[in-house]
Order: C-alpha cells, then sequence, then structure tokens
C-alpha cells in the first residue's frame, strides 16, 4: 500500500483522538467538516484532500474509539459513490457541497428499481438501517436501471427513523414507491457498474469493520486501566492471572483485528476487487469486537454492568456493528464459495 | 506497515521470481513420500543434504550478516520463505538450533574468536542442541540446577537437561548452568557452549506423544568446558539467554505462517471435500464451510501478524509482546485446525500411522498432527507463560506479588 498522506496518518489520528476526546459522544458536524475529514476522498479541484479510504478507515476507528454520534459514515459511503460516478457538472458541485459539510448525504446500498414508461422514470424499492439517512438534505440510492446499476439522486423519499437500541447511530428506513424522478438525476458509475456497487457494499462492510477494530481497542484499554487501579484481596485485579490472561487475548484478538482490517481499507483504496479482505476482516473484526467488549464488562466487575459506566454503549454499538452490512456467517459464507 | 518504493518492489519481484524457478528444479518431488516412515539415518542424511542444497544457493542463512554468509534484506528474506512454503519445501529441522539460536547468541554475545570457530561451521553442517530446560526448571526456567564450578581455566559441569530436542545428533550444545549458587537466581547463571563429544556426556532419547524420539534428557557428570567457551560474562548467562532467546522467531514464525496458509490450508479443504462412507461431502455442510472460512480468516491474520513482527523488528517499531502474541495466537490456531482435521477426517485419519519428516506442523496426517499441535502450546513457553507476558509487557497490567 502507498499513500502520500501515510506521514500524516499519525498527526491525522491525534487531530482526531483530541477533537473527539473534547467533543464526548456527540461531535458537532461542523467540527468535522472543519477537519477536512468529509472531504478527505473527494478530489482536490473539488475542494477535496484527494486522499483515499486508508484516511477515511482512520477516522472511522477513531469514531468507533470514541463511540461517537456523527453522521460520518453515513457521508464517507455517499461520498464513495459519488467518486465512482462518470464526472458531470451536476455531481461535481454536489460533492463539492458535500465536502464543505453545507450539504448532508447518505447512502443506500441495497438495491432499488427504475421503471421506464412514457410519462418518465419512476423510482421504487425499501431499504432498512441506512446509516444516517434521516435528517439529510439529499439521499443517493443505487438502483437497478434495466439490468444496469446506477445510483440516483432522489428527492421524495419517505426516510423514517428506525430506533435501535445503539443510541449512537442512526439508522433508518428508506422507501419510494414509483417516485418521479427527473433523468439528470440517473447517474452512470464510471467503469463497470456491477462491480463498482460490490465496491461501495465492501467499502459499507469495512467501514464498520474500522468502527468495531476502535472501539474494540478503547474497551481494552479501558479495561487494562480499571485492573491497574481496582484493588481486591489486596492487589491490582490485573495481577491475577485470570485477569491478566483474559486481557493478554484480548490484545490478541484486537491484534489479529486490526492486520486484517488493515488489509481490507487497502484493498478497499486499492480499487481492486476487495471482497475477500473485505469478509474476512468484516466477520473478523466485528465479531472480535463483541467479544472484547463483553469480556471488558466482564472484568469491570458490577461497575461494568451500571448504566453510568457506559460500557454498555459500546457493548450495544459493537453488537449493532456486527450485523450491520452482513453478518460475520454471511461473510464467511461468501468466502466459502471459492473452497471447491 | 512499510512503504515500498517502486524500484524495491520491483527488485523483490525480480527476486520472488528467482525462488521460484529455484523452487522448481530443486525441490524434490517426492520428498514427502521419502520422508515418510524414514529411519533416523535417513531424516538425518536428507535434513543435511537439504542444508547444503540451501546452502549453496544462498538460502540458507538469509538472516545472518552478509560477512558471514547472509546479508538479505527483510523484504528478500519474507519473499524467500514465502515462497518455500508455497512450494512446499522441505524444513531445516536438524539445522534450526544452528541457523538461528546459537548464530544469534554468537552474533549477540559471543567474542571473534568463537563467531570464527563456529559460524563458518554451522555452514558446513555442525548441528546445535539447546541445553536449558531442566526437570525442575520448565517455564521457571531461572531456577535451573545443573552447576559449573570453575576450576582454573575451565568449568566442571553436573546436572541433567532435558528437552534437548535432536540433542543425540548434535554436535555442540547450548548450555546455561549456574556458576553462582550464592546469587540471586537470575544473576548467578553462566551461559556455555559445550562440545558434545566431551567425556561424561550421556544423551537418552525421551520418546513423546507422538511417537518420536527427538527429544532427550543430556546427563552431565564432570563434564569439562573450557573457560574460552563462555559466551558473555560469568554470571552474565541469563542476560544473554534472555536478548537471543526469540532472536530467530519472527522469521521462522512468518514461515510457519505460510505454510499454514498454503499447503495446510489447502489440504485441510480437501480433507472436507473427500466423500465420507455414505458419499456425502463434508463441505457441503454449511457448519463445515463456516469453520473453514474462519480458520482461512485467522490464517490471514496470523500472516499479517508475522510480517507485522519481521518488519517491526527490522524498523524498530515492533511492540514488546508481538513475538508472544504470534507465538500463542499460531499455537493455538495450530491445534484448533488440526483438531479440525482430525475430527473431520473421522476414523479414517487414525489409520494413518506416521506423517512425514522434515514436513511442516501439519502435515495432512491430522490426528498425529493434532497431538503433536502440543509440542507448540507447551515448549518455548507455554501459552500460559505467553499470556502473562503478553498481560505484563504488552499491556502494562501490575506483576503478579512475587514468592520467595
Amino acid at each position: 500500500m502507498t499513500s502520500e498522506f501515510a506521514e500524516s496518518h499519525d498527526e491525522l489520528r491525534a487531530v482526531a483522538r483530541d477533537l473527539l476526546g473534547k467533543a464526548g459522544s456527540g461531535v458537532d458536524w461542523g467540527h468535522i467538516a472543519d477537519a477536512g475529514w468529509i472531504g478527505l476522498e473527494i478530489p482536490e479541484p473539488l475542494g477535496g484532500a484527494g486522499a483515499s479510504f486508508v484516511e477515511s478507515g482512520l477516522i472511522l476507528e477513531e469514531l468507533g474509539r470514541a463511540a461517537a454520534t456523527s453522521r460520518y459514515l453515513g457521508a464517507v459511503l455517499a461520498v464513495g459513490a459519488l467518486t465512482a460516478l462518470s464526472p458531470n457538472a451536476s455531481r461535481d458541485a454536489l460533492l463539492s457541497d458535500v465536502g464543505t459539510g453545507s450539504v448532508i448525504t447518505a447512502l443506500v446500498t441495497d438495491s432499488f428499481r427504475l421503471e421506464r414508461s412514457a410519462d418518465g422514470v419512476r423510482l421504487s424499492g425499501r431499504a432498512e438501517f441506512v446509516p444516517d439517512a434521516a435528517g439529510t438534505d439529499r439521499v443517493l440510492v443505487i438502483a437497478d436501471d434495466d439490468g444496469v446499476a446506477v445510483i440516483v439522486d432522489a428527492c421524495r423519499l419517505t426516510v423514517t427513523e428506525q430506533p435501535v437500541l445503539d443510541q449512537t447511530r442512526r439508522l433508518a428506513v428508506v422507501a419510494a414507491d414509483g417516485v418521479e424522478l427527473d433523468e439528470a438525476s440517473v447517474w452512470q458509475f464510471d467503469g463497470d457498474p456491477a462491480a463498482a456497487v460490490q465496491r461501495l457494499r465492501d467499502r459499507a462492510a469495512v467501514a464498520v469493520a474500522c468502527d468495531s477494530l476502535g472501539l474494540a481497542e478503547a474497551m481494552l484499554a479501558a479495561t487494562v486501566d480499571y485492573a491497574s487501579v481496582r484493588h481486591q484481596f489486596g492487589r491490582p485485579i490485573g495481577s491475577f492471572q485470570a485477569v491478566k490472561h483474559a486481557c493478554a487475548d484480548m490484545l490478541v484478538h484486537t491484534s489479529v483485528a486490526r492486520q486484517l482490517v488493515g488489509a481490507a481499507v487497502s484493498a478497499v483504496a486499492d480499487g481492486a476487487d476487495a471482497s475477500v479482505a473485505t469478509s474476512m476482516a468484516k466477520s473478523y473484526a466485528c465479531g472480535a469486537a463483541v467479544d472484547v467488549v463483553g469480556k471488558a464488562m466482564q472484568l469491570h466487575g458490577g461497575i461494568g454492568y451500571t448504566w453510568e459506566s457506559g460500557v454498555h454503549v459500546y457493548l450495544k454499538r459493537a453488537a449493532l456493528n456486527r450485523s450491520l452490512f452482513g453478518s460475520p456467517a454471511s461473510h464467511r459464507q461468501r468466502l466459502a464459495e471459492r473452497y471447491a | 506497515m512499510t512503504y515500498e518504493l517502486p524500484d524495491e518492489m520491483a527488485e523483490l519481484d525480480e527476486f520472488r521470481a528467482h525462488v521460484r524457478r529455484w523452487c522448481a528444479d530443486h525441490v524434490p518431488a517426492d520428498w514427502r513420500a521419502l520422508q515418510t516412515a524414514a529411519t533416523d539415518d535417513e531424516f538425518v542424511a536428507f535434513q543435511k543434504a537439504w542444508f547444503a542444497e540451501l546452502h549453496s544457493a544462498g538460502f540458507a542463512v538469509p538472516h545472518w550478516p552478509r560477512q558471514w554468509g547472509g546479508g538479505m534484506s527483510v523484504g528478500e528474506q519474507i519473499v524467500l520463505y514465502q515462497e518455500l512454503a508455497a512450494h512446499d519445501a522441505p524444513r531445516l529441522v536438524l539445522a534450526f538450533v544452528g541457523i538461528h539460536h546459537a548464530a544469534s547468541t554468537l552474533l549477540v554475545a559471543g567474542s571473534d574468536a568463537q563467531r570464527r570457530r563456529h559460524l563458518p561451521a554451522i555452514l558446513d553442517g555442525e548441528i546445535w542442541v539447546q541445553g536449558f530446560s531442566e526437570p525442575e526448571a520448565g517455564s521457571d526456567l531461572a531456577s535451573l540446577r545443573t552447576s559449573a564450578r570453575r576450576d582454573g581455566e575451565q568449568f566442571v559441569v553436573n546436572g541433567q537437561k532435558l528437552w534437548a530436542s535432536g540433542g543425540m545428533h548434535a554436535d555442540w550444545c547450548l548450555l546455561l548452568a549456574r556458576t553462582d549458587p550464592d546469587a540471586p537466581k537470575r544473576k548467578g547463571i553462566s551461559y556455555f557452549m559445550m562440545d558434545m563429544t566431551s567425556p561424561g556426556i550421556d544423551v537418552r532419547p525421551i520418546r513423546n506423544a507422538v511417537g518420536d524420539s527427538h527429544f532427550c534428557e543430556v546427563f552431565l557428570n564432570d563434564v569439562v568446558i573450557p573457560a574460552e567457551n563462555l559466551v558473555g560474562a560469568e554470571n552474565a548467562g541469563w542476560q544473554v539467554a534472555q536478548a537471543t532467546l526469540g532472536a530467530e522467531r519472527g522469521m521462522t514464525m512468518l514461515e510457519l505462517a505460510e505454510r499454514l496458509g498454503n499447503a495446510g490450508f489447502r489440504w485441510l479443504v480437501e480433507e472436507c471435500g473427500r466423500p465420507r462412507p455414505d458419499g456425502s461431502r463434508p463441505l457441503d455442510d454449511s457448519s463445515v464451510r463456516d469453520t473453514l472460512a474462519r480458520f482461512e480468516t485467522e490464517i490471514s491474520g496470523l500472516r499479517g501478524l508475522c510480517r507485522n513482527v519481521v518488519e517491526g523488528h527490522d524498523t524498530g517499531a515492533g511492540g514488546p509482546a508481538d513475538p508472544s502474541i504470534v507465538k500463542l495466537f499460531y499455537s493455538e490456531l495450530l491445534q484448533r485446525i488440526t483438531d479440525f482435521g482430525a475430527d473431520i477426517g473421522g476414523l479414517a485419519a487414525h489409520t494413518v500411522l506416521t506423517k512425514p519428516m522434515s514436513s511442516g506442523w501439519e502435515s495432512g496426517a491430522w490426528v498425529l498432527d493434532f497431538i503433536g499441535s502440543w509440542e507448540w502450546t507447551i515448549p518455548g513457553g507455554a501459552s500460559e507463560i505467553q499470556r502473562t507476558i503478553i498481560g505484563e509487557r504488552g499491556l502494562g497490567l501490575p506483576r503478579e506479588p512475587v514468592s520467595s
């Protein structure tokens, strides 16, 4: 993996931790836009940084570490869709506005349908659990246009918030029942449409894996801190092998997850087929994160089970991440298709 | 993470093509068959011949400094071991302690004279064994009791060593012995090179759970070691051992992970594709496919960890517990994979009574591989010890109160 931004990764990470640390769980959208995070992958002529998914992945990981509420996931997925399109004036204008944070977007990765008739183009479909779709200015939808995948910049969709136990994420049901479209809002992919759609879905899965990696590492760090200061039987509980060895296993799992997520992020950023690396990273990191956070709750003892400790916030987010954009079992099923 | 410049990548591609051609020409096609049920003499002869073959290609000691016959970059070593694994080349078993542990000890703590005496000899086939563990000093190695009493310009050694792998074939032994019985236990140990032809050495093979006898007990009865064979300062042996104990691990682990990811996983999928007596295939069972995908994913993560360790070691960016993380994860993954192979292989797997010598830790003889996997979770710091190291050095958790 090569990136001209490699040297600035540490700095980007440090800035992100600082900003998210100060913000607490809710991050102001203006701060995220001002930090340039939305525009990381937007080409420089359109006001972005011209970086890659590697850099977005780093921010996603930090948002997970902070269990932050933001619209960043929705925005990153939408930017991925827009940068995959053949350039045109209205797309460029939208990308530019998205980068500054003045237009808020989200992406529906499930496929809707276009129906063409004498009186125009209509869009139909329904998707659940769409990240950050509620309260946006524009929702982008992947649609099937007579066998060819396209991106639709849709208006008049029905967007209904979908409450989930994890209070740090905003999910929504997006529906269209024969919504009339302007032909100009149907955008073509640059290159093979089917491959582009696959890349967008892989990208979404890897984005969530980044989040799970960050939140697992945060809970490991919190557990190590707690086990080092909490005393029972006259010594820190972290000096007991049962606790120490459990923490060691948490580190092993997050270390393996970091390798797999890093490989998947690189594969997505390189623009080649990332399906194998994606399924490995998504299934492992999101599964391991639930185990790690569950162990964090256990090792925090009674205090870890309280609402106030906040461990439950991470556990709910980890469990939601595991189910978003493909369960571990479904990703492993995709891997297993390669076994003869 | 390393960022390779384009010309370095092109050079590595060229080197990879070179290793591939060499493997195609030199890896004996029938070695697995020849090494299955081989006698001890056949095993030793084969190991020595394969070592000489690798040496003539410049592949035997790539990690040594150039002046002693090595000098490959870490990038080249990674490519070399990836390709040897991908071509299912035989493993260097007999030469292992010599080219890794003895060499790294001499390079870190040995004198010039010691290096000149032994490094070229190792390339000529000198075999080494490690004499560390004892009956009462396993995980707690520092409590070892074998004594070396100074007598002028020589030491007289008495005691018993255990788990000395390959001891009956060794020319030299890396020996830890207590030279100051009154000092605290880590401050009274010295590090020696012991000539295995010295009078007073009795080597007795121990049959292990798999049925092999490569582990040995070594009884030492008034064995004389010249003082010139002391490595490092007298009573500083524990520190020498600490500095060199894990030195070889990174690239070795990378090779084993690559083997697991190449032939190892392929054999497992093949095993699952073999029809059972009723005609059904395990591979058509969704839970089997799920488990295979889980293993493939974990192997992929392991390979990434290993690359990370060797590159981190090279650039100084590695974490203090990285080698332990790799050793622990590999050992337990190997055990789970071979267990699964044995389960899937069913009763038929129990009729495979021998596995090829000189192979990796997974050979497709699943039941033997499974039993043999404890040779990874127990020696070299048992999994419990690794978890303690990871907790204390990797995470900074408080140590256990020391009992005096």
